[in-house]
């Protein structure tokens, strides 16, 4: 019985080997340099904020698991308090039309992606983030869904292959954070909805002159513009 | 209860030991002298004046990886410690420091490509000032990288229950191939580039024990372009 045992914890030791794991902390933002937008915006996370695991097996390779902890709830947190004068981070109980606010914002995750040095033939990894951002009127309509993609990148050093995974993510995230400082307020017009109004002034984005599908049209509104460059 | 003394070593047991100990003095001593082969070119071109005032510091950063950019990040490090060494050395703002401070103008995304989008970049709120507080008169831009080329040659290694070795003979080249823009924040505008390539092929023979001959390219290319970009800077060959 006992030798069992052992040969169990030393089979359960070898197939631990073959996992890699990485735990990332939570990013700190730095005070961006940026004017504040005035208004009073809710936050409601999704509860995979608190705790998202990514998990890949790296074909003929070895097993990932990437912890990201709460790293996303505390990018956005950090981010929405710079960019807005007053933020309120909601429960999952609290019912936002029951607050003064201004605008309500839900950000998702809907990719996590990576690759290795050995997938890419470099010396570097690589960290792709899709996030979703929905932004809702003071009356809960949906005003803007705007897909915001990330990418981070460091090579490899001393420390390891988990260090270096760790960096690639914080520099994803440092990227998404970028992003929606340089564009949000153009892409989803939320400033438009300071002081309770119930739709942004101006068009979110032009309709595509060809579409004549009125579905598509909306569509197209509704995602915002996704131009990332500076 | 008498001390016990353990009995002093013999003579022979003393020169056996010297002798180990100047053996090995002598491999390490070949081992160091002995490098690969290197070949560097140093070349910079000037496009406006520069100098450079009490206070004034520099910051070195690499191009953004979202252009395809690979410069090393213990490049950019060694960078910074050369032009930082010395008593005419640089005051040398480090990239993180500079990075976090005007976040989020400078992240790989958002930091500019050219000198034109200074002027634009300078209108932000706060980034002028942040610029002045620290101090800084010019950014340098490093792009490239240092990569292996071509090798060749043979090595195997054994190990058995009477010991192990090795047999054989390997080479390999590396490129380190950088260039550094030179940005003035004082006229916002370019004040030229200096570029840095060389090349290096390293050697490995090996009977019984291998003897590395290696050719340090990145460190002799971050050391020739760190003294080119001291000089550039201080001494003003227009003025």
């Amino acid at each position: 019985m006992h030798r069992t045992a052992l040969l169990g914890l030393l089979l359960i030791g070898m197939l631990g080997g073959c996992v890699s794991n990485v735990t990332l902390k939570a990013p700190t933002i730095p005070e961006p340099l940026l004017a504040q937008i005035q208004m009073s915006v809710g936050v409601r996370m999704p509860l995979e904020f608190e705790h998202y695991v990514h998990e890949e097996m790296v074909y003929g390779h070895e097993e990932w698991s990437i912890d990201l902890g709460r790293s996303n709830a505390a990018l956005f947190e950090q981010l929405f308090k710079y960019m807005f004068s007053s933020v309120t981070v909601l429960d999952p109980d609290d019912d936002p039309q029951l607050m003064d606010l201004d605008a309500l914002i839900e950000p998702s995750i809907d990719a996590f992606e990576f690759s290795t040095p050995g997938q890419s033939n470099t010396e570097a990894f690589a960290v792709w983030i899709r996030y979703r951002l929905k932004v809702f009127d003071s009356d809960g309509n949906l005003v803007s869904n705007w897909p915001v993609a990330a990418y981070g990148k460091s090579q490899t050093t001393k420390m390891g292959g988990s260090s270096a995974l760790q960096r690639a993510a914080i520099l994803a995230m440092r990227d998404a954070a970028a992003l929606m400082i340089m564009k949000f307020d153009n892409v989803t017009r939320i400033s438009d909805l300071a002081g309770g109004s119930s739709a942004p002034k101006s068009p979110l984005l032009r309709p595509k002159p060809e579409t004549t599908d009125e579905s598509e049209v909306r569509t197209t509104a509704l995602e915002g513009s996704s131009d990332e460059t500076g | 209860m008498n001390p016990k003394y353990e009995q002093p070593p013999s003579k022979e047991v003393l020169m056996k030991q010297a002798s180990r100990v100047m053996k090995l003095t002598a491999f390490l001593l070949l081992a160091a002298i002995a490098s690969g082969c290197v070949t560097s070119t140093i070349v910079d071109a000037r496009t406006a004046k520069t100098g450079i005032n009490e206070g004034d510091t520099v910051v070195i950063m690499a191009k953004s990886y979202h252009l395809g950019n690979e410069t090393e990040l213990k490049y950019i490090r060694c960078i910074e410690e050369n032009l930082a060494r010395g008593q005419e050395g640089l005051t040398v703002i480090p990239h993180d420091e500079f990075v976090d401070s005007l976040f989020p103008w400078f992240e790989p995304r958002t930091a500019p490509a050219e000198t034109k989008n200074l002027a634009k970049l300078m209108d932000r709120p706060g980034v002028a000032d942040k610029i002045a507080e620290q101090g800084i008169r010019y950014i340098i831009w490093l792009d490239g990288d240092t990569d292996r080329v071509a090798g060749g040659g043979s090595l195997s290694c054994a190990v058995g229950p009477g010991g192990g070795g090795c047999f054989g003979f390997a080479w390999w080249q590396n490129d380190a191939d950088y260039d550094a823009s030179v940005w003035d924040l004082e006229g916002l505008e370019s004040a030229g580039t200096v570029s840095a390539d060389v090349t290096g092929t390293s050697y490995m023979p090996a009977l019984v024990i291998p003897l590395p001959l290696i050719a340090r390219t990145q460190s002799r290319s971050c050391k020739s372009l760190a003294a080119q970009l001291h000089k550039f800077i201080v001494q003003d060959e227009t003025a």
